[in-house]
């Protein structure tokens, strides 16, 4: 298949053009007031250090500490850090921006970023906890018994870690900006020293209690803005979360803040609010498609399930996950209906900033704004936080100490893990210097990734025991290849995987995953013969034990030491 | 052990063991509503808006909780729809689980 030789080739033309100047960043105006805003930056800097102290609390000294927190996390606390990794810059910022910009058609962004769950607890959730190993790229692995598809998974991960992680950068890079009155490129800088110098002191122990902390920390400064912002709207201040919908009735009538619209403006922001204003329904089932498929194979949300006692934990720590979720996800339209309010015609350059400026426009009052502002950046630093982990790991646990030196000593793979996080911190800042679209854009890049290759390789490996090694291979290269073609396509400016066009890298995963499904089943079925017994019967075992059967080597991994606060 | 009818044999459209049954069944029951959801509400809005170029219909003409009906229906009709569905999930699991032995084997759980 001709995508396999493309792939390498892809990979080369994906980081010079990442390097090359395409969109200059930072470019948003938005401030009404620019400039070191001194009672924000406390906010941040006593936030920052409860981050940092908490995490140091919790050293690690443990292989298996850093990689998955230990094993006892409960359903509320396991949903809450669904919800933390989960809400990231682009679930803050970029969902905010894409409704002012977009309208109705960045729904598409919310149902896409639900939805998902329920695939993902439906087709994936339980299964994976009984499997009960430490990453994704080992379960893909181990179920096609393939070195290869490890690898590929590995990559992937690591390539979903460094998109993902993209996003976020610029998002806590035009926080810190707002903040401290740096330039982007500084701000980048100083978000990427406080990211790895927390990373690198706490590993994952830290990061999951500290992740509890950082939902309710984000939740609330996500929530409280918007009974003052209400309030001042017009509305009753009761259950803003309601009373939106009647400013978007208005608007749909042309009526602002500043008064009456008339004319072009009118239509303009009239159709914003129709449903295919900015957007076909081709378009929309596809990005709302590739978003489900994504979520439901993302690495780093899947990684939560290992971290749980067992299934039933797992399935109700998705269910409370998603509730956590759905609170920021009903409000974060609030935003983008009062930014539509008091600034109608806006364009991309509030879009990311939208829930800065909206308080700012609204007269919301500073500390307020630093608050909000102190959680976006939380949002952006845990989800980093969870994602160099996952990408580490899989470079660490999935090909360092199972591949490439299998007898390597605990202490040393740890190390390897941590240099790892510091070398995926620098490609990050690399190409967060110079993002190539919308927060929430890059992010659904991401998604694309994953749907259009881990999902498949994992619904096949639990749910088609035919699927074998030569299958998930084809499968997944195509799936990868694909996406990286659309992706790079989209960087290009080509028309075809453009956002208006027929392949869109946001969402490309409509067309690319179905036929990812399609290639791992016919290749599968066409080799079967060519799988020897043993790998067979090594397959077997772990389909075996995913689904509970009967003469599954049935053996729980061994009980992680509980961590001691002081060791 | 190397026959291939001595292994696990899995597949979600004709699962094997009546335990797998069970689960398949609860997920594809959840699996029908996602996709009602998820394609069919956008699916009835492109419908209603057939005639003009935004898709504007009766749907965004009518206003429920104060909303326009088509924004309503996606913002927060399908995300509360998700979380009812992962519920539903999470019910019809732990009732699967507390069926007595005798009715868990034979064809019947389907």
């Amino acid at each position: 298949m001709s995508t396999k030789i493309l792939i390498p080739a892809l990979v080369m033309a994906a980081v010079t053009a990442s390097a090359g100047p395409l969109l200059a960043a930072g470019e948003e105006i938005y401030q009404i007031e620019r400039g070191f805003k001194l009672i924000p930056a406390i906010i941040m800097v006593a936030l920052l250090c409860v981050y940092i102290g908490v995490g140091f609390i919790s050293k690690v000294s443990e292989t298996s500490g850093y990689w998955v927190a230990g094993r006892g996390i409960g359903k509320l606390g396991n949903g809450a850090a669904i919800a933390a990794d989960w809400m990231s810059a682009a679930s803050f910022m970029g969902v905010a921006g894409l409704l002012y910009l977009k309208g109705w058609f960045g729904l598409g962004y919310i149902i896409g970023w639900t939805g998902g769950y329920v695939l993902l607890l439906c087709l994936l959730a339980a299964q994976i906890r009984r499997f009960g190993k430490y990453t994704i790229p080992e379960f893909l692995g181990d179920r096609y018994d393939s070195h290869g598809v490890r690898l590929i998974a590995a990559a992937v991960t690591v390539l979903i870690a460094i998109t993902y992680s993209t996003a976020q950068f610029k998002g806590i890079g035009l926080i810190s900006g707002w903040i401290f009155g740096m330039s982007y490129t500084a701000s980048v800088f100083f978000a990427a020293g406080v990211v790895c110098a927390y990373m690198l002191i706490s590993g994952m122990a830290g990061v999951t209690r500290n992740q509890q902390i950082q939902y309710v920390v984000l939740i609330s400064a996500f929530l409280v803005p918007l009974w003052i912002l209400i309030r001042n709207a017009g509305g009753a201040g009761i259950l803003p979360q309601l009373e939106y919908g009647a400013i978007i009735g208005d608007l749909m009538q042309g009526k602002t803040a500043a008064g009456q619209l008339t004319g072009d403006d009118l239509a303009r922001v009239r159709q914003d609010y129709l449903p295919w204003g900015n957007g076909n329904f081709y378009q929309f089932i596809a990005l709302v498609f590739t978003l489900m498929v994504g979520t439901a194979g993302l690495p780093h949300i899947m990684i939560r399930f290992y971290t749980v006692k067992n299934e039933d934990v797992a399935r109700k720590s998705v269910l409370w996950g998603l509730f956590f979720i759905g609170l920021l996800y009903w409000s974060s339209p609030v935003y983008a209906a009062l930014g539509k309010f008091w600034n109608p015609l806006g364009g991309t350059a509030v879009a990311d900033v939208i829930i800065l400026s909206a308080p700012e426009r609204a007269g919301l009052g500073i500390a307020f704004i630093g608050y909000l502002a102190s959680g976006a950046m939380a949002a952006g630093l845990s989800t980093v936080a969870g994602l160099l982990v996952a990408g580490a790991s899989a470079v660490a646990h999935d090909w360092y100490a199972t591949i490439f030196r299998p007898d390597c000593s605990d202490r040393q793979a740890l190390l390897v893990g941590r240099i790892f996080t510091g070398a995926l911190c620098l490609i990050v800042v690399i190409v967060a210097l110079n993002p190539p679209a919308l927060i929430a854009q890059i992010v659904a890049m991401a998604f694309a990734i994953a749907g259009n290759t881990i999902f498949p390789a994992c619904v096949l490996g639990i749910w088609y025991s035919k699927a074998n090694k030569y299958g998930a291979l084809a499968g997944m290269s195509f799936g990868l290849g694909m996406t990286l073609i659309a992706m790079i396509g989209w960087i290009m400016e080509v028309p075809f995987f453009g956002p208006g066009g027929i392949l869109p890298a946001t969402s490309s995963a409509l067309i690319v995953c179905p036929l990812a499904f399609l290639i791992n089943i016919l290749v599968s079925n066409a080799t079967d013969d060519r799988v020897s017994n043993e790998s067979a019967d090594r397959s077997d075992q772990v389909i075996r034990k995913l689904h509970n059967m009967p003469g599954g080597a049935i053996e729980e991994p061994a009980p992680r030491k509980e961590l001691h606060p002081m060791a | 052990m190397g026959q291939s009818g001595r292994r696990a044999d899995v597949n979600f459209f004709n699962p094997s063991t009546a335990s797998m049954k069970k689960e398949v069944s609860i997920a594809r029951t959840i699996l029908v509503f996602w996709f009602a959801l998820s394609y069919g509400i956008p699916l009835v809005i492109w419908l209603a808006g057939l005639g003009n170029p935004y898709g504007a219909s009766f749907l965004t003409e009518t206003r429920f909780l104060g909303f326009p009906l088509h924004y309503w229906l996606i913002a927060q009709g399908c995300t509360i729809g998700y979380i009812l569905l992962c519920k539903l999930y999470c019910v019809l699991w732990d009732k699967k689980t507390i069926i007595p032995r005798s009715e868990r084997s034979g064809r019947d759980v389907y």
